[in-house]
C-alpha cells in the first residue's frame, strides 16, 4: 500500500513554482488545517466560557488499537486531545474524574465515505466546457451543518466521516469532517481529501447532453486529463505566440496535483467490473488512487486482489429477493440469490486476500443498521480487530491523518466511542461518543428505574388504597396496570391497564380509565419518585379524576424489576451457528457460470466428422481435425494420432470454423450509443466490456466464437469497436481479440439525421448531403491536426499541439491503422461515403447493413469494400424498402466478401440459418454461403489470419453441428475457441439440473433466514444492467 | 391422334400465351413451368415448343420487369377447371406423406388426395415429379397487411389509441397492395390470422388468406379472436398490499359494464355503444379471447378471468404454459407459440428454453400451434417454416412441426373444415415445393389458394432482377 501524505505545503511548494499565478485557490486550502486546530476566531459574546480540560476516564476496558487491548485503564483527555492512555496513568489532581467500570473504549470511527449533493454552477470563473468535469469544486468550501446525520452518525460511534461532493464525472473533492455538529470552521478536520471521480453518469438522466453514455464519461474524462497534462505545459509558455496558448481554467488547474501523484483519487467502482475500468484508467494517468467498492468485490476477487488498491468497502447487504412464492421465485436470478447469500462474506473476503479496506456507511437505508451489518459481516468471517481496523486506523492511514485519529493514543485527537461490551462481537450499546474532547451520551436513563412492583395508598379512594401498581416495559416505552383486590372473598381481583405511561427526570405520569373506581372516564396520575439510599423508592403525588377531584397517593416499591440495564450484552458470535454461504463463487456470478476456466487440452483429435473447412480444402467428408494449445494442428481425410493425444469419434457430425459475428452490441454496458454529439470517434467500446452478459453464453450455444462489439448509429462518426472472442467467464480484457486491429463505427441514413426520432432535431446534419460534408469536414480536420503535430514533432518550440482523443482516432483512420465500419443503407449515401473516403486515400473496412449494396456491388468492388449484411430483414424503415435478400448474392457474385450478421442478440444465436438464405435467394453454392457467417467477417475484421476457416495454424474455434451446419434441423453441440470448450450441449443439461439445485437450496435458506425481501428505494449504486445492449437507433419508431 | 402427353403440352402452351399476354412479367412462373418443361416427356418438337415458350416468357418478362411500379402481382383468377398435381410427394400433414401422389382439385375445393386417384380427362394436368405438395402454411400471429414500413407512422395501421378497442377489425385495415404481401407468399405462407396490437384490449383479429383483390376477398373468417395484451400481475406473497393496485380493474370494470349493456339490450335499451357491443359475441362464447401472456402468474390470472366469465380462450406467448399444463388442459385452452426465435425471458432459463417450448407443450398434452412473429411485425412472416424447423431440430416431432404451421392454426382458428390439410372438401389452398418445407434452400414453385393460381413474383424478385440485369449487361 502506497502511504498517504497529507502535508499541503510540501505538495504546494514545486506547483507554486510551477504555475504560481494560477494557484491562489491552492493557498487558500492551506489555511484550512491551521483553521480548524484553532478554537473558534469569533470574538466571545458576553461572558467567556471555561471548562476544566482534563477529563480523567477510569476503570475503562481500552480498545486503544486493532488487537491491542488494555483490561483496565485510565484514558485522560485534555481539551480535544488525548494526554495519555495506560493501565497506570495518575489521575491528576485537576481532573475530572468519570468512573466507567464495565464499559469498554474504542478509537472513535471514521466513516471512509458518505456523499452529498452540492449545487454547482458551471458558469462560475473558469470552468471545464464539460459541467460533468468540475474538480475545483471542494466540499471544504460549501460545506453545511447536518445535525440530523451528525447525530446520527454519532450515536453509532462515527466521530469523522469522509464527505464527498455527489454528481458529475470529476465530482469535486472531498473534505474530513467531524459528526460533532458544528460550522465549518469547527468541523472540518482535513479539507480537499480526495478528488473523487466516476467513470460513468446516471442511466435515464433527462440532460441528454455529451457525454449521454458510460462511455462518453469515460472518453471525457481521459480528454480532460490529457487537457490538463497539456495545459501545464503550454502555461509555461504563455506569451508564445500562436494558437496553442492555453485560456485560463480552474478546473484543469486543480487537476494539476493529482498528474502529480500530489493528491489522492478516489475512484468509483459501482460494480466489480468498475474496479478493473478504474485501475485502467488510474494507470493511464499514474493516479494514486483508491477504489469506493460496491460489495461485489468478492465476484472478482482475485483480480481486484491483484490491482494492490485499497477499497471503501460498503456495508449495506442486500436483502433476499422475492422467492415466497414459486412465481415470484420464477422472476429471481440465481445471481440475485447467490449475491444475497455471499455479499456479507464481501469483507471477510477482501481481507483474506490481503486488499486493504475501509468500512464505510455508503448506501445503508439507515445509520442504525449500521452495527447490525458491521456485526453480520463479522459473523460471516472478517475479524473483529480487522473490523475496527477497518472503521479507524486503515481509513486514517488512507486519507493522511493516522497521526491525528486511528488509535487511542497520547497526542492524537480525543476521538472515542464508549460502549458498554465488545461492539463488533455482542448486541452492546453505543453509550457515549467522544469527538475533539467533546463528549455525547447516549445512555441518559431516569435517575430512578420505575419499573417494579408499586403498592399505593390512597386514604381517601378506598379502591385505590391497597392497589399494587406494575410498571414494566423498556425505559424508552413503559408499560404498566393496576391490580385491584379483591372487594369480598370470592371475588376475583381487578386489573386496570394503564393507557400512558411516561417518565420525565423524577416525574412520573399515568393515565387509566376511571370506570372501576366509579368514575366515567379517564384519570391521570402524577407522582414525584425518591430514591434514598439504603430504603425503597417511593412516589408521592395524586390522582385527577374525570370530575376534577383529586386523591392524594403514596407508594412504595415492593420489587424492583429485573435489572435489564445492567444485562451483560449478548455475544452474537456464538448466539447463531457460524454461517457460510452455500456455493462458492462462478464466473461470471449465477447461472452457468464456470467455476474454472475451460481446460486447454494438449492433443485432441476429431475424426470421423464431416469437415467444412472454409479453407482451400473445401468440404471434407469422414475427415479429422488435430488440436492442440488452442491451435489448429491438422485437418485432412487421414490424419494418423498423434502419441498423448485424445481421439473424439464424431461420426455423423459436421465441424465448421466458430461463427463469427460482424455487427453485434452485446457484452457491453456502456450504453452502444454516445449520441450527445455528431462526431464522438473519442469513445470506446472496449472500455465497457461487460463479461457477465449471458448472451455471450446463448450465442455461444449458437456457434458464435467472435463477435465485433460496434458502437451504435446516433452518429455520422460513432466510437470505437472491440472485436472479442467469446471466453464465457473470463475477465473483460480477456473477452479482447488481442490481433484484431482497432476500428470505429460510422453511419449514415436516416439514423443520423434522426429521422425516426419523436421528437424533432436540429442536430447537424439533418440531410444525406450534411452527413457527407460533416464525415468530410472531420477527415479535413483530421489531417491539418495531424500536419500540425508533425510540424511540432518536426521543431517542438513551444508547447506541443493539444492532444484530440477524437482526431486522434480519425487520423489513425487517415493512417491506414484504424478500419472504419460504416452503417449504410442507400446506394447513394453509399456511393458518396466511398468517395469521401477515396478523397482522403482511405479503404473502408467494412460497409454494415448495406442493405442497398446489390445496387452499387461494382462500385464496392472498385473501392475494395466489404459488405457484412443482414440476410433478409427489410421494410422496418423508408430507406431499407428497397431491401432484399438477394442482396448478398449479387454482391457476392460481384466479387464483394460478402457476410451476414446479426444486430441483434436473439438473431446471432442461429446466424448459420441466416447463411442458409444465401442459398435460397440468389444461388450461392452451400460452401460459399457457410463463409458468410465464417471466413468471410474474418477477412472483414481483417483477422483471417488467425480465424475464419479450418487450416493450420489457426486458432482452434470451431463448432460440433449435430447435422449439415446449414439446415434448420439442426443443432449446435460444442463450441470451441482456443481449443478449449466453452460450449457443450451435454455439459448445459448438468447445469441446467446444477441451478435448479442451487436454486432450490437458496430458496430454503432464504425462506428460513425470516429476512423479508425489500424493494430497492432510491438510486441503485450500480445501473450498469439498465444501459441498452443494442442499438436503439436503429429501429425504433415515432411513438416509441 | 395426339397422345395424353402431347395434348398436355399443348394446353401448357396455351396456358403460357394467355398467360404472357396477361401477366407478361411473370417470369417466376415461367421459370418454374421450365422445371416442369424439363421433366415432361414428350418428341423434340414438343420440347422445342415449350422452350419457345419458355424462352419468349423469360424475355417479355425481362423487358417488362424494370417498367412494373409497385404491387403488380395480380390476384389469382379464379379455378376454370379441375387441376391435378401429379407425381410429388404429397403431405396431406393429417395423414402420412403419400410418395408420387396426386392432389386432384375443382372449383376451389380438394377433390381427391391419394396415390391411385382418377383424373378427369379435363384436368389440367400438372406433372411434379420430385415435388412436394403440402398446405398452404398458416401464421399465427402477425401485424401483415397492417403495417407497410415500421418506422413510418402513415404506413402504420397497427394500433388504436386508448387503452380499450374491443371494437376495432384488423380485416378493415388490411392494404391488399401491401408489398409485404408476395413477400410472405413466395414462401409458402398462404394465410395468416392478422391482429391489431396496442393498449390492453389491441381489438379483433382475422384469418386473412394472402390473395385477392378486396379485404374482404382476402377475409376467411372475422372475428377471429379478441386480442388482450394481459397485465403483468404482483406476485402473491411479498409485496407492500397496501400500495398495490388491481391491475385487472380496468378489464374487470369493462367487462362488468358490458354484462350490464347485455342485459339492459335485452329488456329493450335502445342505445348502441360500440365498445360494449363488440363484446357480446365474447360474452356469448362465440368469439374467445385471444390473451397474450407469457408469465406464468400473467397466464393464472387470465385463466381465472376467464373462468369467472364464461369466456372462450386461446393463450398466446405461453412462454410459462408448460407451469400451468393443468390448469390449461382442462379447460382446453390451446397455446399459439408467438415465434420459435425467441429470447429465453428469463436470465437462468435454459438458453434454448424458447426453442423447445412446443415440445414441452406437446408432452404436456396441450394444444398448440407456431407463429412466425419477428421483431418488425410484418416483413418476415415468410420465415415461418423456419421458426417450426428450430422447434423440430429441439425435440419436436417433424410430422408435428408441419402440422403446427398448417393444421394446428386451422383448428385453433376454427377454421379447419376449410383449411390446414389436404383433405377432399377442404380449400384447394396449397403449395407446392421443391424440397422440405422446412428447410432454408427449398423454393416454392407454385401456390394455389382457393384453386386460384396465385402469383409468386414480388417486390425481391424484381429488384433482385432488375439489378441482376444491370451485371449482366456490364462487361
Amino acid at each position: 500500500m502506497k502511504t498517504v501524505h497529507h502535508d499541503r505545503k510540501r505538495i504546494a511548494a514545486p506547483l507554486m513554482i510551477l504555475v504560481g499565478p494560477l494557484l491562489i485557490a491552492g493557498q487558500l486550502m492551506v489555511s484550512h488545517t491551521e483553521l480548524a486546530a484553532q478554537s473558534s476566531l469569533r470574538p466571545p459574546e458576553g461572558l467567556r466560557d471555561k471548562p476544566v480540560p482534563r477529563v480523567a476516564l477510569v476503570n475503562l476496558r481500552l480498545v486503544v488499537a486493532p488487537g491491542q487491548v488494555i483490561e483496565k485503564g485510565t484514558l485522560l483527555i485534555n481539551g480535544r486531545y488525548i494526554e495519555a492512555v495506560g493501565a497506570d496513568v495518575p489521575v491528576p489532581a485537576d481532573a475530572t474524574r468519570i468512573d466507567m467500570n464495565g464499559k469498554t473504549a474504542y478509537p472513535g470511527l471514521i466513516d471512509a465515505y458518505s456523499e452529498a449533493a452540492f449545487s454547482w454552477n458551471n458558469d462560475q470563473g473558469a470552468p471545464y466546457w464539460n459541467a460533468e468535469i468540475r474538480p475545483q469544486l471542494s466540499v471544504a468550501s460549501l460545506y453545511q451543518t447536518d445535525a440530523a446525520t451528525d447525530e446520527a452518525r454519532r450515536r453509532q460511534g462515527i466521530t469523522v466521516r469522509l464527505l464527498a461532493p455527489q454528481g458529475g464525472i470529476f465530482k469535486g473533492r472531498s473534505a474530513l469532517v467531524t459528526t460533532a455538529g458544528h460550522a465549518a470552521d469547527r468541523a472540518i478536520l482535513k479539507p480537499d481529501v480526495a478528488l473523487h471521480v466516476r467513470l460513468t453518469i446516471p442511466f435515464g438522466r433527462p440532460d441528454r447532453s455529451y457525454p449521454n453514455s458510460p462511455m462518453g464519461a469515460v472518453a471525457l474524462a481521459r480528454q480532460a486529463m490529457y487537457d490538463a497534462r497539456w495545459y501545464e505545459l503550454a502555461s509555461q509558455h504563455r506569451g508564445f505566440s500562436g494558437d496553442q496558448a492555453p485560456e485560463t481554467n480552474d478546473a484543469l488547474n486543480a487537476l494539476l496535483p493529482y498528474l502529480h501523484q500530489e493528491g489522492l483519487v478516489v475512484i468509483d467502482a459501482p460494480n466489480e467490473l468498475f474496479c478493473l475500468r478504474a485501475a485502467k484508467f488510474a494507470a493511464e494517468f499514474q493516479l494514486r488512487y483508491l477504489l469506493r467498492g460496491s460489495g461485489n468485490e468478492y465476484r472478482r476477487l482475485e483480480a481486484i486482489r491483484a490491482l494492490g488498491v485499497p477499497i471503501l468497502v460498503p456495508i449495506d447487504f442486500p436483502s433476499p429477493p422475492n422467492v415466497t412464492t414459486p412465481e415470484a421465485a420464477l422472476s429471481t436470478t440465481l445471481e440475485q440469490m447467490l449475491h444475497w447469500d455471499l455479499a456479507p462474506e464481501n469483507p471477510a473476503r477482501l481481507v483474506a486476500a490481503g486488499v486493504p479496506i475501509a468500512l464505510t456507511t455508503d448506501g445503508l437505508r439507515s445509520l442504525k443498521d449500521f452495527w447490525s451489518a458491521v456485526r453480520k459481516a463479522v459473523r460471516r468471517g472478517l475479524d473483529a480487530d480487522e473490523a475496527l481496523r477497518a472503521l479507524t486506523l486503515r481509513p486514517a492511514e488512507l486519507f493522511g491523518v493516522s497521526d491525528r485519529l486511528g488509535t487511542l493514543a497520547a497526542g492524537k485527537y480525543a476521538h472515542l466511542v464508549i460502549a458498554d461490551g465488545d461492539l463488533f462481537k455482542s448486541d452492546a450499546k453505543v453509550l457515549e461518543t467522544w469527538i475533539d474532547g467533546e463528549r455525547f451520551r447516549f445512555d441518559t436513563p431516569p435517575p430512578i428505574d420505575p419499573r417494579g412492583r408499586w403498592l399505593v395508598r390512597a386514604k381517601s379512594q378506598r379502591k385505590l388504597d391497597g392497589s399494587l401498581w406494575a410498571i414494566s416495559g423498556t425505559l424508552e416505552r413503559l408499560a404498566g396496570e393496576i391490580r385491584l383486590p379483591a372487594a369480598a372473598e370470592g371475588e376475583n381481583e381487578t386489573v386496570v391497564k394503564l393507557d400512558r405511561v411516561g417518565m420525565q427526570d423524577e416525574r412520573l405520569g399515568a393515565t387509566f380509565p376511571a370506570a372501576a373506581f366509579g368514575y366515567d372516564g379517564t384519570a391521570r396520575l402524577s407522582v414525584l419518585l425518591e430514591q434514598a439510599a439504603d430504603k425503597p423508592a417511593r412516589w408521592t403525588g395524586f390522582v385527577e379524576w374525570p370530575d376534577g377531584s383529586r386523591t392524594p397517593v403514596e407508594a412504595q416499591r415492593q420489587e424492583a424489576a429485573a435489572e435489564t440495564p445492567a444485562q451483560p450484552a449478548q455475544d452474537t458470535t456464538k448466539s447463531e451457528a457460524p454461517q457460510r454461504a452455500l456455493f462458492e463463487v462462478n464466473y461470471p456470478l449465477g447461472a452457468y457460470g464456470h467455476r474454472e476456466p475451460p481446460e486447454q487440452p494438449e492433443r485432441l483429435l476429431f475424426t470421423g466428422a464431416t469437415i467444412w473447412t472454409c479453407g482451400p480444402e473445401g468440404i471434407l467428408k469422414n475427415a479429422s481435425l488435430l488440436i492442440g494449445e488452442g491451435r489448429i494442428l491438422a485437418v485432412g481425410r487421414h490424419i494418423p494420432v498423434p502419441p498423448g493425444a485424445v481421439v473424439i469419434d464424431l461420426q455423423g457430425k459436421h465441424i465448421t470454423p466458430g461463427i463469427i459475428d460482424c455487427h453485434s452490441h452485446m457484452a457491453t454496458d456502456g450504453g452502444v450509443n454516445e449520441s450527445g454529439q455528431a462526431v464522438t470517434a473519442e469513445v470506446r467500446i472496449e472500455d465497457f466490456l461487460d463479461c457477465d452478459d449471458i448472451s455471450i453464453y446463448r450465442q455461444l450455444a449458437g456457434g458464435v466464437t467472435a463477435a465485433n462489439i460496434l458502437h451504435g448509429s446516433a452518429n455520422p462518426i460513432g466510437g470505437q469497436n472491440q472485436v472479442i472472442k467469446l471466453r464465457w467467464g473470463a475477465l473483460p480484457e480477456e473477452l479482447k481479440f488481442r490481433e484484431a486491429p482497432p476500428g470505429i463505427k460510422f453511419a449514415l441514413g436516416e439514423n443520423v439525421k434522426r429521422s425516426n426520432s419523436p421528437t424533432p432535431s436540429t442536430r447537424y446534419p439533418q440531410s444525406r448531403m450534411g452527413v457527407e460534408q460533416i464525415i468530410r469536414d472531420t477527415f479535413q480536420a483530421a489531417r491539418e491536426y495531424r500536419q500540425k503535430w508533425q510540424q511540432w514533432l518536426q521543431n517542438p518550440a513551444g508547447p506541443p499541439p493539444r492532444r484530440d482523443l477524437e482526431l486522434d482516432a480519425i487520423a489513425e483512420v487517415l493512417e491506414g491503422k484504424r478500419w472504419v465500419h460504416c452503417h449504410s443503407y442507400r446506394q447513394d449515401e453509399i456511393v458518396a461515403f466511398l468517395r469521401v473516403l477515396e478523397d482522403f486515400q482511405v479503404t473502408v473496412g467494412t460497409l454494415q447493413h448495406i442493405l442497398e449494396g446489390y445496387k452499387v456491388a461494382d462500385v464496392l468492388a472498385r473501392h475494395g469494400a466489404t459488405a457484412s449484411a443482414f440476410a433478409d430483414w427489410w421494410a422496418y424503415k423508408f430507406e431499407v424498402y428497397d431491401a432484399i435478400p438477394y442482396n448478398g448474392a449479387l454482391m457476392h457474385r460481384a466479387g464483394v466478401v460478402v457476410s451476414f450478421n446479426s444486430d441483434d442478440r436473439e438473431l446471432a444465436r442461429h446466424l448459420n440459418h441466416e447463411a442458409a438464405k444465401a442459398i435460397k435467394y440468389g444461388g450461392v453454392s452451400p460452401e460459399e454461403a457457410l463463409k458468410f457467417v465464417t471466413l468471410n467477417p474474418a477477412r472483414q475484421l481483417r483477422i483471417d489470419q488467425w480465424v475464419g476457416s479450418l487450416e493450420p495454424g489457426k486458432h482452434a474455434d470451431f463448432v460440433i453441428w449435430s447435422g449439415p451446419p446449414l439446415s434448420t434441423l439442426s443443432r449446435c453441440e460444442q463450441t470451441w475457441i482456443d481449443g478449449r470448450k466453452y460450449f457443450d450441449r451435454e455439459e448445459d443439461r448438468l447445469m441446467q439440473q446444477e441451478v435448479q439445485r442451487m436454486r432450490n437450496a437458496l430458496i430454503q435458506k432464504i425462506l428460513q433466514s425470516g429476512e423479508t425481501p425489500r424493494s430497492e428505494s432510491g438510486t441503485p449504486r450500480d445501473d450498469s444492467h439498465l444501459w441498452p445492449r443494442d442499438d436503439e437507433f436503429c429501429a425504433f419508431h415515432a411513438d416509441e | 391422334m395426339l397422345s395424353d402427353n402431347a395434348m398436355s403440352v399443348i394446353k401448357q402452351f396455351r396456358c403460357f400465351l394467355r398467360a404472357l399476354l396477361v401477366r407478361p412479367w411473370h417470369a417466376v412462373t415461367v421459370c418454374e413451368s421450365f422445371l416442369v418443361v424439363r421433366r415432361t416427356r414428350g418428341k423434340s418438337w414438343q420440347r422445342a415448343i415449350q422452350w419457345l415458350a419458355v424462352l419468349m416468357g423469360l424475355g417479355v418478362a425481362c423487358g417488362f420487369s424494370a417498367l412494373q411500379a409497385a404491387h403488380p402481382e395480380i390476384p389469382g383468377a379464379p379455378q376454370r377447371g379441375p387441376i391435378a398435381l401429379i407425381g410429388a410427394t404429397v403431405h396431406p400433414v393429417s395423414g402420412p406423406p403419400i410418395e408420387n401422389g396426386v392432389v386432384l382439385f375443382d372449383s376451389g375445393k380438394i377433390v381427391q388426395v391419394g396415390s391411385d386417384v382418377e383424373i378427369p380427362p379435363e384436368a389440367e394436368r400438372i406433372e411434379l415429379p420430385n415435388r412436394h405438395i403440402y398446405p398452404g402454411l398458416f401464421d399465427a400471429y402477425s401485424q401483415l397487411g397492417l403495417v407497410e414500413i415500421d418506422a413510418i407512422r402513415a404506413t402504420r395501421d397497427t394500433t388504436e389509441t386508448g387503452a380499450l378497442n374491443p371494437n376495432v377489425r384488423a380485416q378493415v385495415a388490411v392494404n391488399p397492395d401491401s408489398e409485404l404481401i408476395p413477400v410472405t407468399r413466395s414462401n409458402g405462407v398462404l394465410l395468416g390470422l392478422v391482429a391489431p396490437t396496442g393498449g390492453r384490449i389491441s381489438g379483433q383479429s382475422a384469418v386473412m388468406q394472402w390473395d385477392g383483390w378486396t379485404y374482404e376477398e382476402m377475409t376467411l373468417k372475422a372475428p377471429a379472436g379478441l386480442h388482450i395484451d394481459w397485465p403483468r400481475v404482483p406476485p402473491v406473497l411479498g409485496r407492500d398490499t397496501a400500495t398495490a393496485t388491481n391491475p385487472l380493474a380496468e378489464l374487470e370494470e369493462l367487462f362488468r359494464r358490458a354484462k350490464a349493456y347485455r342485459d339492459a339490450r335485452r329488456a329493450g335499451w335502445p342505445l348502441v355503444d360500440a365498445r360494449l357491443e363488440a363484446l357480446l359475441p365474447v360474452l356469448e362464447g362465440s368469439v374467445p379471447i385471444m390473451v397474450m401472456a407469457d408469465d406464468g402468474q400473467q397466464i393464472q390470472s387470465a385463466v381465472g378471468f376467464r373462468d369467472r366469465h364464461q369466456l372462450r380462450m386461446v393463450l398466446f406467448g405461453g412462454y410459462d404454459a408448460p407451469l400451468c399444463a393443468e390448469l390449461l388442459r382442462e379447460r382446453n385452452i390451446p397455446v399459439v407459440v408467438t415465434g420459435i426465435y425467441r429470447l429465453p425471458l428469463r436470465r437462468d432459463d435454459p438458453y434454448d428454453a424458447p426453442y423447445t417450448l412446443p415440445e414441452r407443450l406437446r408432452r404436456a398434452g396441450l394444444r398448440f400451434c407456431i407463429a412466425g412473429v419477428e421483431r418488425f411485425g410484418a416483413s418476415n412472416v415468410r420465415n415461418l417454416p423456419y421458426h417450426a424447423a428450430t422447434a423440430a431440430a429441439y425435440g419436436l416431432p417433424r410430422d408435428e412441426a408441419l402440422r403446427a404451421i398448417t393444421l394446428y392454426p386451422a383448428q385453433i382458428f376454427e377454421v379447419a373444415d376449410r383449411v390446414g390439410s389436404l383433405e377432399p372438401g377442404k380449400d384447394a389452398t396449397l403449395i407446392v415445393t421443391t424440397g422440405d418445407v422446412l428447410e432454408t434452400p427449398t423454393h416454392v414453385v407454385l401456390a394455389f389458394i382457393q384453386g386460384r393460381r396465385v402469383e409468386l413474383n414480388d417486390r425481391h424478385k424484381r429488384l433482385y432482377r432488375k439489378y441482376r440485369a444491370k451485371y449482366e449487361e456490364q462487361p
